[in-house]
Order: C-alpha cells, then sequence, then structure tokens
C-alpha cells in the first residue's frame, strides 16, 4: 500500500460511517422486493391457505426461548407479511410496511431450522438493509401524496453506515460461497459440478438450455476447467463488489452468472433478489453527472430515452443547441474539474449507467474511454502548443 | 453515538464472517453461504422397533393412524427416504436433519403404544463416492407399553 493510500482508505471509510448519501437507486430495489417476497412466502401461503400452521410437520426450533407463534396467530401475521410486502413495493406507508415485512421473513426464517435456506438468508439480509434506509421518499405513493399536499419529501438522503454491513454481508454470499468451494478438492476438480449437472441436465434441458450445451457440461475434462472458471467466478464476484476499481466488473458477471444459475438450478428466489441487489453498489449519490443534448435528432432522442430510463439517478439532461451534439459533464477528475466527454465516449458512458443498457454498454466502455482519454490528452497538448 | 455506530457496524461484520468460519463445521452452514456444497446423494430404510422387537417399515401400517411422509412433510425428500435422491444442502446436513426427524415422529405420536424407537439405515455416496452406511436412532419412548 502506498503512502497516500492509507490516508484515503480511512477517509472514505469516516464518510461511510459518519456521511449521509442518497440512497435512490435502492429504491429500486424496494420496489422489487415486493414480488421477490411474495415468490418467497408462497409455500408457507400454501399451508395456511388449507388452514395449516408451520409447525404442523417436521420442524426444530433454534432455541426453547425464541418467540414462536402458530395457527391463526401465524396465518394473521402471514397475511399481513403479504399487505406489508405489496405496501413496501408501492411505497404506502414504506417504512411501516418495510420493516414490518423485514421483521417477518426474519422472524419466520428463525421459527425452524427446516426454514433455513441461503436465499431466504439472503433476502433477510436485503430486508433489513431496506428497513434500515431511507428508501420510501422517491418513487412511492409516499413521495407523491406528500408532494401534493405541498410538503415534498426530503428525497433518500439518509445515513450510508447501513450500507456497509449490507454490502458486506450481500458480497459474503459470492465470495463465501466461491471459498468453500475453492477448498473443497471435490469442487475444485470438477466432481461436484459434473455430478449436478448429470442430476439436473433433464430439467435444465426442460427450462430451454440447449442440449449441446448439456453434453458439454457433463464432459469430465470439460468440467475440470469448468468448476474453477465458475469458483473463481464466485470469488471475483464477492471481492470484486467490494473494490471500487473492479466494481463495475463484478456487477456485469453477476449478471449471467445469476442467469446461468437461474437456468440449470433450483434457488428459488436467489436469482432474482441476487440481480435486483446489484443495485445496492451504485454509487450513492444522484444528479452529479449533467448531459447535454443537441434539440434534434439522434442526440434529443437519447435525451428523451435517458430521462426515462435513468431509474437510478445518475444524470441531469438539459438541451443545448450550441456546442456538440451530445456532452457529458462527468464527476471531476484529478484536477477538481469535471471531465468533460463527448460524442461515442459519452453516449457509450451514459448507456453504461442505465440499467436496461448496463449489460451490452459496460464492456464497450473501456474502449471508448481509452479513446477517450487519448483524444483529451491530444486536444490538451496542441492547447498547450 | 458515533462510536456506537462504528462498533455496530464492525460488529455486524464480524458476525458475518464468524457464521462463514462456522459453517466449515456446522452441520447447518446458517448464513455461511455454503452453496452447492456437495452433490452426494442418499436413500434410508426407516423402520419402527416395536416392543416386541418387531422391525416394521414406516411405509406400512402405523397405530394412531400416523404416516411418516405426513410427520416429516417434503422437507428435502425426508418423507420419501426410500428413493436415492440428492443431499441437497450436503450429507451431514441431510443425516443431521433426519436425526432430527426421526425424534420429532417419535415424540408426536402420541396415540401409538408399540414403538419404542424408530432406526433409519441410511445409505449414501459422498460426491459419487462408494456407499457408505449409518444408522440413525430416534430417542426411546416412553409411551410404549412394555
Amino acid at each position: 500500500m502506498t503512502g497516500g493510500a492509507l490516508p484515503r482508505l480511512r477517509t472514505t471509510a469516516e464518510r461511510w460511517l459518519d456521511g449521509t448519501g442518497d440512497v435512490r437507486a435502492i429504491a429500486l430495489l424496494r420496489i422489487a422486493a415486493g414480488p421477490i417476497v411474495l415468490i418467497h412466502l408462497r409455500p408457507f401461503l400454501e399451508i395456511a391457505a388449507d388452514g395449516g400452521s408451520w409447525d404442523d410437520t417436521f420442524h426444530v426450533p433454534y432455541a426453547a426461548w425464541y418467540p414462536a407463534l402458530s395457527g391463526g396467530a401465524w396465518r394473521a401475521l402471514l397475511w399481513g407479511a403479504v399487505a406489508a410486502a405489496v405496501l413496501m413495493s408501492i411505497g404506502l406507508f414504506t417504512r411501516a410496511a418495510t420493516a414490518y415485512t423485514a421483521g417477518f421473513v426474519a422472524w419466520n426464517l428463525f421459527l425452524s431450522q427446516t426454514h433455513f435456506h441461503h436465499n431466504r438468508a439472503f433476502l433477510v439480509i436485503l430486508l433489513t438493509g431496506l428497513a434500515v434506509l431511507p428508501v420510501g421518499r422517491v418513487l412511492s405513493i409516499d413521495a407523491v401524496i406528500a408532494r401534493s399536499r405541498g410538503r415534498p419529501l426530503a428525497g433518500a438522503i439518509g445515513p450510508l453506515w447501513p450500507l456497509i454491513p449490507m454490502r458486506f454481508s450481500v458480497a459474503t454470499a459470492y465470495w463465501a460461497s466461491g471459498l468453500s468451494k475453492l477448498l473443497d478438492p471435490d469442487w475444485w476438480g470438477g466432481v461436484v459440478l459434473q455430478l449436478r449437472i448429470e442430476q439436473y441436465g433433464s430439467s435444465a434441458l426442460d427450462r430451454g438450455a440447449p442440449e449441446w450445451v448439456i453434453d458439454l457440461l457433463a464432459s469430465e475434462a470439460f468440467m475440470w476447467w469448468f468448476a474453477k472458471v465458475v469458483v473463481l467466478t464466485e470469488v471475483f464476484i464477492g471481492v470484486g463488489l467490494l473494490v471500487r476499481r473492479t466494481r463495475l466488473a463484478a456487477v456485469w458477471v453477476a449478471i449471467p452468472f445469476h442467469l446461468t444459475i437461474e437456468a440449470t438450478a433450483e434457488v428459488q428466489v436467489f436469482s432474482l433478489a441476487g440481480l435486483c441487489a446489484l443495485v445496492i453498489w451504485v454509487t450513492p449519490t444522484t444528479r452529479d453527472r449533467t448531459l447535454v443534448v443537441s434539440g434534434a435528432g439522434w442526440a434529443r432522442r437519447l435525451g428523451a430515452a435517458v430521462r426515462w430510463l435513468d431509474w437510478t439517478g445518475r444524470f441531469t439532461v438539459e438541451q443545448s443547441d450550441a456546442g456538440t451534439a451530445v456532452t457529458l459533464y462527468d464527476r471531476p477528475g484529478g484536477t477538481g474539474a469535471p471531465i468533460v466527454r463527448t460524442g461515442r465516449e459519452a453516449v457509450w458512458f451514459v448507456l453504461s449507467r442505465l440499467p436496461l443498457a448496463f449489460p451490452i454498454a459496460a464492456p464497450v466502455l473501456p474502449i471508448r474511454s481509452r479513446r477517450g482519454r487519448r483524444a483529451r490528452r491530444r486536444n490538451s497538448r496542441s492547447t498547450a502548443g | 453515538m458515533r462510536v456506537a455506530r462504528r462498533a455496530l457496524v464492525a460488529g455486524l461484520i464480524v458476525l458475518q464472517v464468524a457464521l462463514v468460519v462456522r459453517a466449515y463445521s456446522a452441520d447447518q452452514a446458517v448464513f455461511g453461504f455454503q452453496m452447492f456444497p456437495e452433490s452426494s446423494t442418499w436413500r434410508a430404510e426407516i423402520v419402527r422397533v416395536t416392543t416386541d422387537g418387531a422391525r416394521i417399515d414406516v411405509r406400512e401400517p402405523w397405530p394412531g393412524g400416523y404416516r411418516w411422509s405426513d410427520l416429516v412433510g417434503g422437507f428435502r425428500g425426508l418423507g420419501s427416504p426410500s428413493a436415492e435422491r440428492h443431499a441437497t444442502a450436503g450429507i451431514d446436513s441431510t443425516l443431521d436433519f433426519l436425526d432430527e426427524a426421526l425424534d420429532y415422529a417419535a415424540t408426536h405420536t402420541p396415540e401409538d403404544r408399540e414403538t419404542v424407537r424408530l432406526e433409519a439405515r441410511v445409505t449414501f455416496r459422498r460426491n459419487g463416492g462408494d456407499p457408505e452406511t449409518v444408522t440413525l436412532v430416534s430417542r426411546n419412548r416412553p409411551e410404549a407399553a412394555p
């Protein structure tokens, strides 16, 4: 670590521990969390719909002292959680609804060891974070009501510290899983994966996986290598998410990772929750980049698209017919002045920050940025000359 | 407040790491995130051992009208143990839960006055290895009439 790295790390840690930020992006997770919770609760709702209770069959309490309710009381709380999940998603009485949803899902998880699944633990982590962060002040009915009463909410500004354990635990789901496989000779050698493909191959075919892919995966030699790719991918996502320089790449890798898992295995809500949880890695600031577009042609359409698709609130879009068709005033660079991107570099950069375009634009961005940096250097040299 | 906040954040991170470490030695890797740990398979023959020493398969009629599959439900295939199946969270977790399920059945069948205990003879293959066998035994039932 260089001499300046430690103080920088300390400054960053203090900013996150004691500072505030805009967690608007995480409101997207709040919206998605409602349906995810409903999917998660489905097996319990099936029991409740038949008038049953979680403890009608085999269960194993974690501790005798744990407060447990069963029968009608449990069913009432369960249906309450359904209502709360819907309210959380639409953003009505958001704070209370999110707290109730998180509380119920966590309480229900710990009623019995038989309720435990890793994807449910992952969901509890996300819901706990949502319950603590001010995610109801934007993209919510609460915000609309407040605006209509002439008392707009203060935006999603809140303390950043709850994001630290939330982010760490989410990253842990990846690196801990990868590490356990890395240390297991059967996993590292491909045996576990090959047997899994043999067991679930037909199920994957039913889900639309191509036959040649399943045949390839069933090959021992291929699997020896593929297991290492899988394990290192998990470790990379987990560690990469925690390191700022590799975060964007880790988020990008996590998308096909989750889609592949969903296509080849039974993981309940893990894929859905994992994909939606990627928004917690969005930098907790909003509108700190200004996109200036000309009022005609494709640039105008780009501006309109950004206004619609900038769900995480990255950009302020302005219209001006002076200068180039598209100019992006990015966050300040090393000199303290905003980095100015123009043309294709600006377009790809903007696309890489829109959730829907991110999977395609993110890999192109490094190439465009490199060319842009070279062009800026050339320009500054010619200006100085 | 500031110190408490920092302590809370540090505590949560330490707790998460501790749960990951614990998962390497625990039967149930709660918050340890050891996902898809194995591709082991298992099957079990479960019998009731009665007061006269008979060993009766739990699929046979049971005094009090109990059924193993109703008692245990669908959790991780424990309700239909005679068919070979994948040990979803690893074989150690499955054996631990099957052991608990035997105790659960032994303590939730009050109308049964003839069963002294339940036994499960489990055959499993850890990641496709050679078959191994282990016998799990429930707690003795005081309800059984001598």
